[in-house]
């Protein structure tokens, strides 16, 4: 175990090595031979503006996804609460997005947000002018979130569905027979035992939705301009594509850090629900 | 009475909600499945072309046939502007690739994820948290030092070199979830093959592994399941030799710009396994789902 944590450590020694230097491999082919800058590239994370608005997109995209899709997804398991004809069927084709490999899925949603595609071709039947989806910025936003939600919501569902047929029924019959409306019932039984599933949805969909790039990287290869790029893109754009090894390995870094941290406080509630506490 | 028309409006609302999960999740399948049937005159349309007016196969011969075979057996007429829509090379490469290292990613991943999860399930050794807390960074920002590793050593582009990605990466999944499954074997099973003078690995191999066979195979699917629609890691590291699917999907360009209809023949291609395996596991997918946190 020690080994490991030991082999797991080496990448982000290198990383932060390098973050310290100007490498770039069109200049010196090896890592070692370029000129060491000291905590320059640390520093220079704070004013790039391409590096922060990455961020800040991300972050606006988790913000808009993660409860649209647990609200879309709550609602679609309790409605699909209990036992009728035609259930396994639904829930079936419920969670076929899911199963979607992510870059076909986005390039899908490239074809049918175009000008001739059929989302503008619906919007015209309805009366409605067509929109340039990803040609501005606003609109791209939209495609994305809701290309995001088809492919996620499923997820919600299924973890929620789970959690309302494990719920225990007496308590909920007792309120009715006490004479607590649907609503109420809801409000005050249903809800605050359905906590802890609630929790870990959240938790998880959260912390996937900051790794977004292959939906925006198929959609709209971050455009117009560098509007819909996301820190994921950001970083392979900047570090695989302009090859700046040294600048993209600090943010890297400054990224790895912030996730443990996240990712330390986010783990705690899981394994707290999988060992039942 | 009262009762039972509220039971029949609950149970329209059901099937009014049905109907919308039905339509909204197929739709951007159905449109897939046009494109890929759709000629390349239909591709970039001047109007919206609600299904393929000349449904033709050929994408998806195109796929998995040379241009010079396809054009030898007349599929195509070998006029200038018809050449221009086929690939400089079939996707044959990325799908066999796709198979050996999603497949053989699995592979590692499990041989060495289920013996770390036994290890934390029954001698609480080290510490757990780390394995999911790896699975919460974003991969690009660890790409960066194994992209310097693997150039120093000739990995890149290489089928090794993304098999042991593809085998690093999902294990921490594997370590959680394979754990979960152990948890649910009670110690006493454990103590009752050791009082019998089993030695510990034989009650690993003999004892526990039998008994979470089921818990293995769906573990097993969900690693196929992540390996196989990983964009990210296949992005950074190949560029011809070891490309896979999803990359291959964006790199279907001819003379005259993006092949569409190629691009969704393989999305479609792509779905068959990941859906395949998806609905085999369905009972599995809400505690792989959530790394065993909830039973489902």
């Amino acid at each position: 175990m020690t080994v490991m944590n030991f082999t797991a450590m080496i990448p982000f020694a290198l990383t932060w090595y390098v973050g310290m230097t100007n490498w770039a491999p069109q200049l010196t082919s090896n890592w070692w031979e370029a000129d060491f800058l000291g905590p320059l590239n640390y520093i220079r994370v704070i004013p790039d503006d391409l590096f922060l608005n990455a961020i800040g997109r991300t972050l606006l995209f988790s913000a808009i996804c993660v409860p649209v899709e647990f609200l879309l997804g709550f609602l679609l398991a309790y409605v699909f609460m209990g036992d009728f004809f035609g259930k396994k069927f639904f829930v079936l084709i419920a969670i076929v997005p899911m199963m979607v490999v992510p870059a076909a899925g986005g390039y899908t949603f490239y074809l049918m947000f175009i000008k001739l595609g059929p989302i503008n071709g619906l919007l015209n039947i309805l009366g409605f002018n067509s929109i340039p989806f990803l040609m501005v910025t606003k609109w791209a936003y939209v495609a994305i979130i809701l290309a995001d939600i088809w492919q996620w919501t499923p997820f919600i569902f299924l973890i929620m569905g789970a959690a309302l047929l494990g719920l225990p029924q007496e308590p909920i019959n007792a309120a009715y027979v006490l004479g607590a409306s649907r609503w109420h019932t809801f409000r005050t039984v249903v809800l605050p035992m359905l906590r802890r599933p609630t929790m870990i949805a959240l938790i998880l969909r959260t912390v996937e939705s900051f790794k977004l790039f292959d939906y925006p990287f198929m959609m709209t290869g971050g455009g117009p301009g560098y509007t819909t790029q996301t820190i994921s893109m950001h970083l392979y754009e900047a570090g695989f594509r302009y090859l700046k090894y040294g600048p993209t390995a600090a943010q890297s870094i400054v990224i790895l850090l912030t996730m443990a941290i996240v990712g330390f406080y986010a783990v705690k509630p899981l394994r707290a629900a999988q060992r039942g506490e | 009475m009262e009762q039972r028309l509220e039971n029949i409006i609950n149970l329209i609302i059901k099937y009014i909600f049905g109907l919308g999960v039905v339509f909204f999740a197929l739709f951007p399948i159905y449109w897939m499945f046009t494109m890929a049937l759709k000629p390349s005159i239909e591709w970039i349309p001047t109007q919206v072309h609600w299904w393929p007016w000349n449904p033709t196969l050929l994408n998806f011969m195109v796929l998995f046939i040379p241009k010079e075979t396809i054009l030898d057996w007349g599929l195509v007429e070998a006029s200038h502007a018809a050449m221009l829509t086929l690939p400089h090379e079939t996707a044959t490469k990325s799908i066999i690739n796709s198979l050996i290292l999603s497949t053989g990613g699995t592979l590692i991943a499990l041989f060495i994820g289920t013996t770390a999860a036994y290890a934390l399930s029954r001698y609480k050794a080290g510490s757990d948290y780390l394995f999911l807390t790896f699975r919460m960074l974003p991969p690009i920002a660890i790409l960066m030092p194994i992209v310097i590793w693997f150039s120093t050593i000739h990995l890149l582009d290489s089928l090794p070199g993304m098999l042991l990605l593809y085998g690093l990466f999902p294990m921490p999944f594997v370590v959680w979830l394979m754990r979960s499954f152990f948890d649910d074997i009670p110690p006493e099973v454990d103590e009752a093959a050791l009082i019998d003078g089993a030695t510990p690995p034989q009650v690993f191999t003999k004892v526990a592994l039998p008994l979470v066979r089921g818990g293995l195979a769906v573990t097993a699917l969900f690693i196929f399941i992540l390996n196989w629609s990983d964009l990210v890691v296949a992005l950074t590291i190949t560029h011809r030799h070891a490309i896979t699917i999803p990359v291959q999907i964006g790199l279907f360009e001819a003379d005259v710009g993006h092949l569409y209809g190629l691009m969704s023949a393989l999305g479609i291609v792509a779905i068959i396994p990941t859906l395949g395996f998806g609905l085999a596991i369905q009972k599995y997918l809400v505690r792989g789902l959530t790394f065993g946190a909830i039973k489902g």
